[in-house]
């Protein structure tokens, strides 16, 4: 029971971080791999605030969603004077150059030996230990951060978001501000992620920067292509099963080591495999620009 | 003098491994993220041939870089030409290729293990002395080795069919389909000849400073960082993007701490994003300026 309570935990955790992503990366049409990252800065923000200075729960969730956002806030207007394929890559560098600041910058961050003994969290004087309460914490979080992502997807915002990514010119000769709307998106998205990462490292109680990977940043994009970019039912379904597929690992009788490899291995097949497929499905970008 | 030479050592390698980089991305035109793994693979296949099988130096580097680029054939065939048969977009091929890079670099970490190899069977000696700073004989090959590769492929480029063919096809591959070029063919041989730069790159790197599974992507990287700075598409600017980069790396390690070099690279890049998008001389990076 325990376990399957620590699953379903790790699956809301992944909900969290997927549909966030699908903000950027299916609705505005910026595939971002630096959004590991801003979970990795929102975990590290809560644990380094509740571990040395003891600031409650509350106050931590806000500080690093505002650090994170913040964060966003400069690495996108950077990034996004570049374009798909390269913001691509730019992405991919930050989250590079992220990882290296929480492995390197050991006086905050304790480098690769990681930040033990976070506390659990409490709020009002109720401390969520049990993992019951905790899934229940967590999937409160969830339908707040699907709410807030269905009402913007919804919104005239939304609907900016959705033209630029089909056609960015077009949309700009409407005279919305393309560049503002996806530092915008961009930024609230990396605020959501940093809620998953608070979430993590209180659950965890213990962080290290393996955790904030590359790898982590494409398993997450896989979860979103998976779902197919937009849809964000289809997205926690696909954390889900995404999540649970590499357990299923664990009960055929593979031994630890080879079965982290192979989690990569599938999802990775994964993402070759959808991208084969769904070829039409989720055509964003428009294609007449490029030719 | 010795930053000097560790300036000039990583810029070598970090050039042959942009050159070979630039030369697929011009043709197929999307971020082959897999080709990190190429790297990986050429030294890994040389550590099975070097240390597993003990066969001689003279028949394992040149095997190592054949098998590698079996294998980038492979992925240009098996899962590329389909694709691009589709008429799938970049990002989407680059999406792919990510997920190839993912599944190929955990079969090197199955294979082989995740720890650090070594395809030295010699004892180490110390280097030679110029000028008070210390170069093994390693590194004097990687920069002679480097070099003549980069003038060897500028040859090529411009004074072979072949290498006018893949000219014409990175230009305009479907005026050049009209003039009958088959666009596969040059993209195939891009792939061998920039897989084989690349493999030969890994086995250099292996070398001089060992080896893991995740080694090449770092390198990628850089270079993917050098071929933005030096603007997409210049040979000239491949040089200065990979120069700058290289100096200020190693600046950055003697003066702050070597463990910051990941990040001085992002630096440079933003910096470069922020003044000069188009880097040092090269294409737009935007799809329209309004």
């Amino acid at each position: 029971m325990e376990y399957v309570l620590h699953l379903l935990i790790f699956i809301s955790i992944y909900i969290l971080l997927s549909q966030s992503l699908s903000l950027t990366a299916g609705y505005s049409g910026l595939i971002s791999l630096a959004h590991v990252g801003f979970y990795g800065i929102g975990a590290y923000t809560a644990a380094i605030l509740s571990v040395n200075l003891g600031i409650p729960f509350l106050l931590t969730l806000v500080l690093s969603m505002l650090l994170s956002g913040l964060m966003a806030i400069i690495v996108s207007a950077i990034s996004l004077r570049t374009v798909d394929d390269y913001f691509i890559i730019i992405t991919l560098g930050i989250q590079v150059a992220i990882f290296s600041v929480m492995n390197n910058w050991q006086r905050v961050t304790k480098g690769p030996l990681g930040i033990p003994g976070i506390p659990a969290i409490k709020i009002l004087g109720f401390s969520f230990e049990s993992k019951i309460s905790f899934l229940l914490l967590s999937l409160f979080f969830v339908g707040i951060v699907w709410f807030i992502l269905n009402n913007i997807t919804r919104s005239p915002f939304g609907r900016v978001l959705i033209a630029l990514s089909e056609d960015e010119i077009f949309t700009k000769s409407l005279g919305k501000d393309v560049y503002k709307a996806k530092v915008i998106s961009f930024t609230i998205s990396a605020m959501l992620a940093s809620i998953a990462g608070v979430l993590y490292a209180h659950y965890i109680s213990y962080i290290d920067p393996t955790s904030f990977t590359i790898h982590e940043s494409i398993f997450i994009l896989s979860i979103v292509i998976i779902g197919g970019m937009r849809n964000l039912w289809k997205i926690a379904l696909a954390a889900a099963f995404l999540v649970i597929l590499p357990e299923a690992l664990r009960f055929v009788g593979m031994p630890n080591t080879i079965a982290a490899n192979m989690r990569q291995i599938i999802y990775g097949a994964i993402l070759v495999i959808v991208i084969f497929r769904k070829r039409d499905t989720f055509t964003m970008k428009s294609q007449a620009i490029k030719e | 003098m010795q930053l000097i030479l560790n300036i000039l050592v990583s810029f070598s390698l970090l050039l042959i491994v942009s050159l070979s980089f630039q030369q697929l991305y011009q043709v197929v035109k999307f971020f082959h993220i897999a080709h990190a793994v190429i790297i990986t693979f050429g030294a890994y296949f040389t550590y099975l041939f070097l240390v597993r099988f003990s066969w001689y130096l003279g028949i394992a580097i040149p095997l190592a870089t054949v098998c590698a680029v079996i294998i980038s054939v492979l992925i240009e065939l098996l899962i590329y030409k389909p694709l691009r048969k589709q008429n799938t977009s970049s990002w989407k091929m680059l999406i792919a290729s990510l997920g190839l890079y993912v599944i190929l670099q955990n079969l090197i970490s199955l294979i082989w293990g995740d720890d650090t190899k070594s395809i030295r069977t010699w004892p180490v000696k110390v280097g030679h002395n110029i000028l008070g700073a210390y170069i093994t004989d390693v590194q004097i090959i990687t920069i002679t080795a480097s070099i003549t590769l980069f003038i060897g492929v500028l040859l090529f480029l411009h004074y072979t069919l072949l290498g006018k063919q893949i000219r014409a096809v990175s230009s305009n591959a479907e005026l050049s389909n009209i003039f009958g070029i088959s666009s596969d063919r040059v993209i195939l041989w891009s792939f061998i000849i920039g897989s084989a730069l690349a493999a030969i790159a890994g086995i250099l790197i292996a070398l001089d400073t060992d080896m893991t599974p995740t080694m090449g992507f770092h390198v990628l990287l850089y270079a993917v960082v050098a071929m933005i700075i030096g603007g997409v598409g210049s040979y000239k600017g491949l040089i200065g993007g990979a120069l700058l980069l290289a100096t200020a790396q190693h600046l950055a390690a003697y003066y702050i701490d070597s463990k910051w070099m990941d990040a001085t690279a992002f630096i440079i890049l933003i910096v470069f994003l922020v003044w000069k998008p188009l880097g040092f001389s090269g294409k737009r990076l935007k799809k329209v300026e309004i």
